[in-house]
């Protein structure tokens, strides 16, 4: 058997529930990994050893008792400190939230733990998911396991830098404008974006409301599947939920992806925002990769990314302005500085603007949905650059709103970023899947095509 | 957007504090703002509608 730490989510279920790791085995290996590591990538704001091993040895009994919870049982998991879990602090990374203790778990927290997953603790984002990396915080930007010099993408920066570095295996993230998928893109991970409204934002503290996805980060594509399979389904008490069951999102990993067809939109990188040479190649890579495994490839044009990333922001900063107008009065110097400008923007946006960026929004959608009736997936750049050095704060902001994720928190459609291979800097670069609404699991064969094909599943961080 | 119309605006939306304390940050939120819906195109059709939809019953 592998290091425990190297285990993907799969494997260590499939030897829990064969009595070849105890959970408790499991949770100590990773917990000694966590106060060697975290020290120096700052990946969590709240280790809860003690409860998390608590858990493990419930698990533990459960197993031998012949009781498994589900088939996350015994599994830890990393939680977004943006998302609620009862018990433990919800700070957003925020002075604004610094004593907030959650009362209840958020529905993706008590769906994980339905399934047997073990909560370890909160893990660091970008201020209220969006002021960040940050150095005027309460506690310090996470940094990337491949190299700590630089950023490991966010918001959901702890949720990336620790499935990367193997602190847990499955994290909880989310996505309002890339947050999900800028972390995977960054950390050479998996990240998915879901479906606008397939899992429940309940107990998720927003930050734009008809923009907020919540999805998994994983080491594998079939580790994705596996934690959506269980996170997913309708909330009636999210007003955004959607009334749409579940699907089987690993039926088709190992199918094969012969006879599909892929729309690959060229513009996004190469005229919209020109990538680096190195991003641009591994993207063709990927192209040429799927198409040798028997897919079409075609071009596909969509609205420039300009356009997109201008309607995201005048919803975003709308939203944004009315769950925070009361506290930036209040207490503006409680935020950092990034998160102060950003979510200040809204004051100065009209209600008209914030209409016209909705109707604009429908036309958007009417344009993907028209594409991906001629395709399967749309294949496209994540990020245009391999990540910042974080504390290069005008190279961050240089490359931060370099990136072509954005366009699907706008109209909703599933959206994947993974490892597309390696710079010649030793960072990850990104590719991105997108898919029709609740078409997850056609997402995962193609990107379980790619993971096969490149090994991207074996690539790890160097030896910390 | 100059600076006469930002602090009618942000004092309009209850920034007095901020304007106050951080006058540089709500100059440069005021500059994000007017970014980004300068780079908005209008919708082509007069009758489209926002989404999501202003009906129950009409998402995705």
């Amino acid at each position: 058997m592998s290091d425990p730490h190297w285990l993907t989510a799969s494997e260590a279920a499939r030897a829990i529930a064969a009595r070849k790791l105890s959970p408790v085995e499991l949770m100590t290996a990773l917990l000694e990994r966590i106060g060697r590591l975290d020290p120096k990538l700052h990946v969590f704001i709240r280790l809860d050893a003690e409860g998390a091993m608590d858990a493990a040895r419930a698990a533990e009994a459960e197993i031998i008792s012949g009781r498994p919870r589900g088939p996350l049982h015994g599994l830890p998991v990393g939680i977004k400190d943006i998302i609620d879990v009862a018990g433990l602090p919800t700070t957003c990374h925020s002075k604004i939230l610094i004593d907030n203790t959650a009362a209840t778990d958020a529905v993706c927290v008590a769906r994980l733990r339905g399934a047997g997953a073990i909560v370890v603790g909160k893990l660091s984002t970008h201020e209220f998911a969006i002021g960040g990396p940050s150095f005027d915080l309460p506690w310090p930007p996470a940094r990337n396991p491949w190299n700590m010099d630089h950023h490991p993408g966010g918001s959901s920066s702890g949720s990336g830098a620790g499935i990367a570095v193997g602190l847990f295996p499955l994290a909880l993230g989310s996505d309002t404008g890339g947050s999900v998928r800028n972390p995977a893109s960054a950390c050479g991970i998996v990240g998915l974006k879901p479906t606008y409204g397939l899992v429940s934002r309940r107990g998720v503290f927003p930050l734009s409301f008809t923009l907020d996805h919540v999805g998994p980060l994983t080491r594998t594509v079939a580790d994705s599947a596996l934690m959506l399979g269980v996170i997913a389904g309708h909330d009636p008490l999210d007003p955004g939920s959607a009334a749409a069951p579940p699907g089987h999102y690993a039926s088709g990993l190992e199918r094969g992806v012969r006879g599909l067809r892929i729309g690959f939109i060229r513009h996004f990188h190469e005229t919209d925002l020109p990538a680096d040479p190195e991003v641009a190649a591994a993207l063709e890579n990927v192209a040429r990769t799927l198409q040798g495994a028997g897919t079409e490839i075609r071009n596909i044009r969509l609205p420039t990314l300009g356009e997109f990333g201008a309607v995201n922001r005048v919803i975003l900063q709308s939203e944004a302005w009315a769950i925070h107008g009361p506290w930036l009065r209040e207490r503006p110097g409680d935020y950092g500085q990034l998160a102060r400008r950003r979510l200040m923007a809204g004051a100065f946006i009209s209600a008209g603007d914030y209409v016209q960026a909705g109707r604009r929004r429908l036309e958007m959608i009417a344009t993907v949905e028209d594409a991906l009736r001629d395709v399967d997936v749309l294949l496209c750049a994540s990020a245009m650059d391999p990540p910042s050095r974080i504390e290069d704060a005008a190279e961050t902001e240089r490359t931060y709103p370099r990136q072509a994720r954005t366009p699907f928190n706008v109209t909703g459609h599933p959206a994947l970023a993974m490892m597309a291979g390696i710079s010649s800097g030793g960072l990850p670069l990104s590719v991105q899947f997108v898919g029709r609404y609740f078409g997850e699991a056609t997402l995962f064969q193609v990107a379980r095509e790619w993971e096969r094909a490149a090994g991207t599943d074996e690539k790890h961080p160097p030896v910390m | 957007m100059d600076k006469a119309t930002i602090e009618l605006l942000a004092r309009r939306a209850g920034l007095d504090k901020a304007l106050a304390e951080f006058p540089e940050d709500v100059a440069a939120a005021a500059e994000q703002a007017g970014g980004s819906v300068a780079r908005m195109k209008a919708p082509t059709d007069p009758r489209a509608e926002p989404w999501p939809p202003m009906r129950a019953g009409g998402g995705l």
